[in-house]
């Protein structure tokens, strides 16, 4: 246990400290306030009362403030207590290397990632082109089924439609398949630096049939006719296609570093001197101190 | 770097206890001129836990009514009214003026601060706050005077045009409910300016914004979220006395107005009125988890970053209490988007609080109870609200018990559990005395039992299709059995309060010496004395980390030399 003593740095107190003196008259404009308003239901009269008692606790107020505000002095007596701890020990949780996951010091550009989603949106057409091709004797079948869900009358349309060209469908299409797939490289662009190994794998085939299979489960419920047209094997097919094509193309670009090692202020890009002290060098980084101590 | 040899000035100093007899009136005069932020956060939870006893007989009497069909224990009125007042109570004249009490408590002397920065107003808010909630409760004698079981406000807490206009709610109760929360929102006003105020301007010295405690982070940041949100309710609650008594038409569809204004103007306040009442307790589980795991806070920065985005984003999800009245597709989707956006920060939180108590020396007592049992409830209301959050989801049941179910594991197993959390842990502070662990395990337990019976069962009974606020049901609809158990556990629940208030009672009499620091905690209220003096601190305290007890408990590895 170790006691502590006075303080050299801080202000050295008096005998007595300024404190703001008691005062009714908060309680009495509160009050009168309260029946100010209550009288408008109940009393004209218990208002007028309201309105006099704001009036006085105003004035008493102002005066409790005005020209200096109103002050007690409140003896102070000085006695030693004590701030100690029974937990001298400090034991640090010992952080296998192994097993913290990677932190994303270096990390691809945003625009990596666009550049795979694009790329794997492009690829991914291929296998549903050979599949509309070979199942139903059109190119445009699987463009047909992607546009036509933004279509309002989508759900009484018949095969024959769906294997026909339709502009405004194909500008649909193009139009979805643009955004999520950029979306979905982006996601990609961001994730593949954690992946801890594999990365390829991962995110380009298992990443797909776990998607695919959440499809396949909610599909049936979100969109029961667009459901019923989906070939699930070649729906596969294309997303792998897609996530190994934007994968490789992600993992060519070159990868620049994060600002993770910065302190939190300076992440955030604010400028505030004295906010943070200069103090990179005194010790290892907050996140790698998690403390405890013994009983 | 400052040398951490060096303690807080504040510690050294003890006003002697005064053993002189002060006669009883001239103690409560005292209590009713102070302008001391301690004295007023204990009023402010005095206050708020009457309120809270008067409250709770409200529901378990609706909960005597709803355990078995066909019941006539409470007449249908006063059902009405009972529904009413206890939502308009436990809003309003329980859970913000207990917080802000705490706060009110706290707040000073976790910043090394000697009062809030405008004391006066302080008091006034106080009692701005406390005569709104008398004014409420005088619509009992004051709304047709007293016959019967007198009269209260019946529309439900949320007063919807046009049920509360003049045609279908004659009489003054409405003009009651909508006055006593326009003056006690005046003191709620008043109280979030002086925190804001005392918390930017009144720190002491090396306590930067980065190494504010949490518990204060949150309440800076749910002032600023109560200056945005109670605007709007007192705006509309205004223009609602105007229909009812000047003849305007705000509200009146049939002259040109718009009871969705209404719900619109309602909900602006009151769902941001929820992280009001959630981002505070936000900050006592900050506090208390660390120091019962024996490890500092994880991720302080991004629970700070969390904080001020929950309530940046609760700004924006309002209409997700409206899908049901016909929105448009696009504003749907957005309310859908806007309300699972909360879910990212809330989860950061959840998982922070998790890691700081990932390898810790976990000491379960009382407070640490609370705060376990927050964490998990408050993941189940989490993953209700993302439910709920969904528009057709939200269209099967709305009005359900399943939405009663998902906002009281919000309001009780988030917000009630660390509320008797903070009691427990700062009890000692403001008495020196400690609460009993044994009536307080004891309370926590049957709490906790009486929780889950109540509130897991409701979401069934909501499935099953049962409408929140009727007032009895058919013995045919197959609600019975569950309605008995979710009875029980209110009663189970209502044990557990009373043994807190036992306890209460029993520790103030003849509980342990608390000593200045008996959780070994490491912010500056612990450096004070229980209970701190008037001045809190002789010395302006000086700190140089987000631990400064730490620093001084261990002076060879302070804090100072890792924050960032």
């Amino acid at each position: 246990m170790s006691e502590t003593v006075q303080q050299k740095s801080g202000p050295v107190h008096g005998q007595t400290i300024h404190l703001p003196a008691p005062t009714h008259w908060p309680i009495i404009l509160a009050f009168g306030c309260t029946l100010a308003a209550g009288g408008l239901v109940m009393n004209l009269g218990i208002s007028i009362l309201g309105a006099v008692l704001m009036i006085a606790g105003c004035i008493g107020w102002f005066r409790q403030v005005l020209p200096h505000e109103a002050h007690e002095d409140v003896p102070v007596v000085v006695q030693p207590i004590t701030i100690a701890t029974r937990r001298r020990v400090v034991e640090r949780i010992q952080i296998h290397p192994e097993h913290r996951a990677h932190l994303p010091v270096e990390s691809y550009p945003v625009v990596s990632g666009i550049k795979g989603g694009i790329a794997g949106g492009v690829a991914m057409v291929i296998p549903a082109v050979i599949y509309g091709q070979i199942a139903h004797g059109s190119i445009w079948w699987a463009v047909n089924l992607l546009g036509g869900a933004g279509v309002a009358h989508w759900s009484h349309v018949t095969d024959a439609q769906i294997a026909a060209f339709h502009g405004d469908w194909l500008g649909i299409a193009i139009v979805i398949q643009a955004i999520v797939c950029s979306l979905v490289g982006l996601l990609y662009g961001a994730m593949l630096p954690m992946l801890p190994r594999h990365p390829i794998l991962l995110g380009g085939v298992l990443a797909p049939l776990a998607w695919t299979g959440l499809l396949y489960s909610a599909m049936g419920i979100i969109n029961p006719a667009l459901n019923a047209h989906i070939a699930w094997g070649w729906f596969v097919a294309s997303q792998i296609v897609f996530g190994v094509v934007a994968g490789l193309v992600v993992a060519r670009q070159e990868k620049i570093r994060t600002s993770r090692g910065l302190p939190f202020v300076a992440r955030m890009g604010i400028e505030a001197p004295g906010l943070i002290e200069s103090n990179l060098d005194a010790g290892p980084p907050r996140s790698t101190r998690q403390n405890e101590e013994k009983h | 770097m400052a040398d951490q040899s060096i303690p807080i000035g504040g510690s050294l100093d003890v006003t002697p206890r005064d053993h002189e007899r002060v006669p009883l009136l001239d103690r409560l005069h005292e209590w009713v001129v102070t302008v001391d932020h301690k004295r007023l956060g204990i009023l402010y939870v005095l206050y708020a836990l009457f309120f809270m006893a008067v409250a709770g007989a409200e529901a378990l009497s609706m909960r005597i009514q709803l355990a078995v069909p066909n019941n006539h224990f409470l007449q249908p009125e006063l059902y009405d009214q009972f529904f009413t007042m206890h939502g308009t109570t436990m809003v309003f004249l329980v859970g913000m003026p207990i917080l802000f009490g705490i706060a009110n408590y706290i707040v000073p002397l976790q910043i090394g601060a000697r009062d809030m920065a405008f004391p006066r107003l302080n008091a006034f808010s106080f009692w701005l706050t406390a005569f709104g909630g008398i004014l409420l409760y005088w619509s009992y004698i004051g709304g047709f005077g007293l016959y019967g079981m007198g009269n209260a406000p019946d529309v439900g807490w949320w007063a919807y045009a046009p049920l509360s206009t003049k045609p279908f709610s004659i009489g003054p109760t409405i003009d009651y409910w909508a006055l006593a929360l326009i003056v006690s929102g005046f003191g709620t006003l008043g109280t979030a300016i002086n925190i804001i105020a005392t918390t930017l301007s009144m720190r002491c010295k090396g306590m930067t914004l980065l190494r504010m405690p949490l518990f204060v982070w949150l309440m800076l940041v749910v002032s600023a979220l109560t200056l945005i949100t109670i605007t709007p309710l007192t705006a509309a609650q205004v223009m609602l006395l105007l229909d009812r008594n000047l003849g305007a038409h705000f509200f009146d569809a049939q002259a040109g107005g718009s009871a969705l204004l209404w719900i619109h103007f309602f909900w602006i306040f009151g769902h941001p009125e929820v992280y009001v009442l959630v981002l505070p307790v936000f900050g006592v589980a900050s506090e208390i988890i660390p120091v019962f795991s024996r490890k500092a806070i994880f991720g302080y920065p991004a629970m700070v970053a969390a904080s001020v985005g929950i309530a940046f984003v609760s700004l924006g999800v309002w209409a997700h209490h409206m899908f049901t009245v016909g929105m448009t597709s696009v504003s749907n989707t957005f309310f859908v988007l806007s309300t699972m956006l909360v879910g990212i920060p809330t989860g950061i939180k959840i998982f922070n609080w998790l890691a700081t108590i990932w390898g810790g020396k976990v000491r379960f007592q009382t407070p640490m109870l609370f705060c376990v049992a927050f964490i998990f409830q408050f993941l189940i209301a989490g993953l209700t609200g993302i439910m709920l959050a969904v528009a057709p989801w939200d269209w099967q049941l709305h009005n359900s018990y399943f939405v009663i179910a998902h906002f009281h594991y919000v309001l009780v197993g988030a917000i009630v559990f660390n509320i008797f959390a903070a009691v427990y842990y700062w009890f000692p502070k403001v008495t020196g005395k400690m609460l009993s662990e044994t009536l307080g395990k004891w309370h926590f337990w049957l709490f906790l039992i009486g929780f889950h019976l109540t509130f897991d069962t409701m979401h069934f009974v909501g499935i099953m299709g049962m409408p929140r606020s009727i007032y009895t049901y058919e013995a045919n609809r197959g609600w019975g059995h569950l309605n008995f158990i979710i009875s029980v556990g209110a009663f189970i629940q209502g044990i557990a309060v009373l043994i807190f208030f036992w306890n209460v009672i029993v520790s103030l009499r003849k509980g342990k010496e608390a000593g200045n620091d008996p959780w070994d905690a490491w912010t500056l209220e612990w450096a004070t004395p229980s209970p701190p003096p008037a001045y809190n601190f002789a010395s302006d305290p000086v700190v140089h980390s987000r631990r400064p007890l730490w620093d001084i408990k261990h002076p060879d590895d302070p804090d100072w030399k890792y924050e960032s």
